[in-house]
């Protein structure tokens, strides 16, 4: 391609997204609300995930050990539970630990304590264990409660299983709202550049006419396809992000027990991402529909 | 210059617009496509400039023959043709020198060029004082004459016009057929599918009948020669 036709394939893209303001700007909005829409979609997906992820973490199953057991028992059991392929830390916590925590909950000192309770140590020493996946709880709660010295487990049944459907639920509700939204933009932006590559078939029809190859035709059409895009996305990216920004301040302030994601390099790289996405889609879209019109 | 070998064209729908037509016209020469409405005219238009490929036979222009020629190569023919139509098919929105200018663009004509070919086509029509007008704003003759100026500024080979006179009062049309005429001696072949009765009387040359698909009369110095 030769530098005049460069520059007058620049021009032809100006001359065209100024021909047609409200066109071009139609096309600008329908990418807009799509990235946006994707954009707070995602971030939706991606909190989900986040809470789902720190209600599972907290997640861990007690194993309380008899009353009488040695230094060397205790070793040999955490030696068993270490084993367990699902297990992904293994905690003693002594019975002095235990009292103290004890103690200091209630406000009274270690001594005061064991002397209100008679002179004994009422507390069992015992094991908090982390599995590598939450989904793994009940059966390493199971595997270690066979193990000889280990009194009593507990993993909070009843609870961890509502929980992990919740959680599970939640994950699937995110990245469905994100596929469906996807979708649904998709159709939006092809349906409006099928409408601007119509309302240009005309033109098309007379590069053709006097030899226009191909590539030169398209060329205009997706950088415009590309400009607009990236105007559209860059909005997005300035709203999502303001939004997500107000959004998890007044949520810490008000539900402040409520997980968010609060990181800055993934928060621009989404942003990154929908301008780029916006791009692409405003490329991609002016390559398809001009194809059709190719055919003359 | 160009010649059609036992060239047939079916459309997918079925109609057989041309049926085993075999024509040679040389360079230089002017025709005239005659006859009724549907006897395939606009066919044999549309096979030249390939917009359309033939359903069978060869048609061979400067050596190439377009039934067999690469949807790439077509650009590259349709530089070495002029097209004009009868709804001219200009941008309504660019100026008379924008349209004009717009053919040498598309084939990468260097820039300083393309100015003084676009003036010197424009000035050839007859449209020098209107070079910055919007052809929204033209005649119909005006328009017209902005196509031809479009046609004849790649200087091609061969000027190829379908009913360039069907939209126009027979004044104007005489204007635009003076154009074509003097294009014509200047040593372009020019091909004119058209209903204009009395310009093909008027101008006694070669005549092209085709009805029902087929050729039914060729004649060097003809007339129109249907009594409707
Ligand atoms: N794109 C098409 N698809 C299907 N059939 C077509 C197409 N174009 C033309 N035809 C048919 O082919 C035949 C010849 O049409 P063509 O347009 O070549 O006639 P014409 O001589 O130019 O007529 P007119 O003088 O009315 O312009 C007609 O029967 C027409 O219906
Ligand atoms: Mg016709």
């Amino acid at each position: 391609m030769t530098s005049s036709s460069a520059g007058y394939i620049l021009s032809e893209t100006l001359h065209s997204l100024r021909r047609n303001p409200m066109l071009s700007f139609a096309s600008m909005l329908t990418i807009f609300v799509s990235m946006v829409i994707l954009g707070a979609s995602f971030f939706f997906m991606v909190n989900a995930n986040y809470m789902a992820s720190t209600f599972e973490s907290q997640l861990e199953v007690s194993a309380f050990l008899n009353q009488d057991i040695t230094p060397e028992d205790i070793e040999r059991v955490r030696g068993l539970i270490t084993v367990l392929p699902e297990v992904a830390s293994v905690e003693l916590v002594t019975k002095d630990q235990a009292l103290a925590q004890f103690g200091q909950n209630m406000g009274a000192n270690q001594s005061e304590i064991i002397e209100d309770l008679g002179g004994v140590n009422p507390l069992p020493d015992k094991f908090t264990i982390k599995t590598t996946d939450p989904q793994q709880v009940i059966t390493v709660a199971q595997q270690v409660e066979t193990i000889t010295g280990v009194k009593k487990v507990r993993y909070g049944p009843g609870v961890v299983e509502p929980l992990l459907k919740f959680t599970q639920w939640l994950r699937w509700i995110g990245v469905g709202i994100v596929i469906l939204f996807t979708v649904a933009s998709l159709v939006l932006i092809s349906i409006n550049i099928k409408l601007n590559v119509f309302s240009r078939r005309r033109e098309i029809q007379i590069m053709k006419l006097v030899g226009a190859s191909d590539t030169f035709i398209r060329w205009p059409f997706l950088i415009e396809g590309m400009i607009i895009g990236m105007i559209g996305g860059i909005l997005a990216a300035l709203t999502v992000g303001y939004g997500y920004n107000w959004l998890v301040e007044y949520l810490t302030m008000t539900l402040t027990f409520l997980p968010v994601v609060h990181n800055a390099v993934f928060f621009g790289e989404v942003l990154t991402g929908l301008i780029l996405a916006g791009m692409l889609i405003g490329a991609l879209g002016s390559t398809f529909s001009v194809r059709k019109y190719l055919r003359i | 210059m160009i010649q059609l070998r036992n060239v047939s064209k079916m459309y997918p729908n079925g109609a057989k617009a041309l049926i085993d037509v075999s024509v040679r016209i040389e360079k230089g020469e002017f025709v005239f496509l005659v006859g009724p409405s549907g006897a395939g005219k606009s066919t044999f238009i549309r096979l030249i400039y390939r917009e359309e490929k033939p359903s069978r036979g060869s048609i061979i222009l400067s050596n190439k023959n377009l039934a067999r020629m690469k949807d790439r190569e077509v650009p590259l023919l349709r530089r070495k043709l002029g097209v004009i139509f009868q709804d001219f098919k200009l941008l309504q929105d660019r100026s008379v020198l924008e349209n004009v200018a717009f053919a040498l663009h598309v084939v990468g004509t260097p820039k300083r060029e393309i100015g003084i070919r676009a003036k010197k086509a424009i000035e050839l029509v007859g449209l020098a004082t209107k070079e910055k007008v919007l052809t929204a704003q033209l005649s119909g003759g005006e328009q017209q004459r902005v196509c031809v100026a479009r046609a004849i500024v790649n200087d091609p080979m061969l000027l190829i016009a379908d009913e360039p006179t069907g939209n126009l009062d027979p004044e104007t049309a005489w204007g635009i057929m003076e154009l074509l005429y003097n294009i014509n001696k200047r040593g372009t072949t020019v091909i004119m599918a058209t209903h204009a009765r009395e310009i093909v009387d008027q101008m006694q040359k070669r005549v092209i009948a085709i009805e029902a698909g087929k050729i039914s009369r060729d004649e060097a110095h003809g007339g129109y020669g249907y009594d409707v």
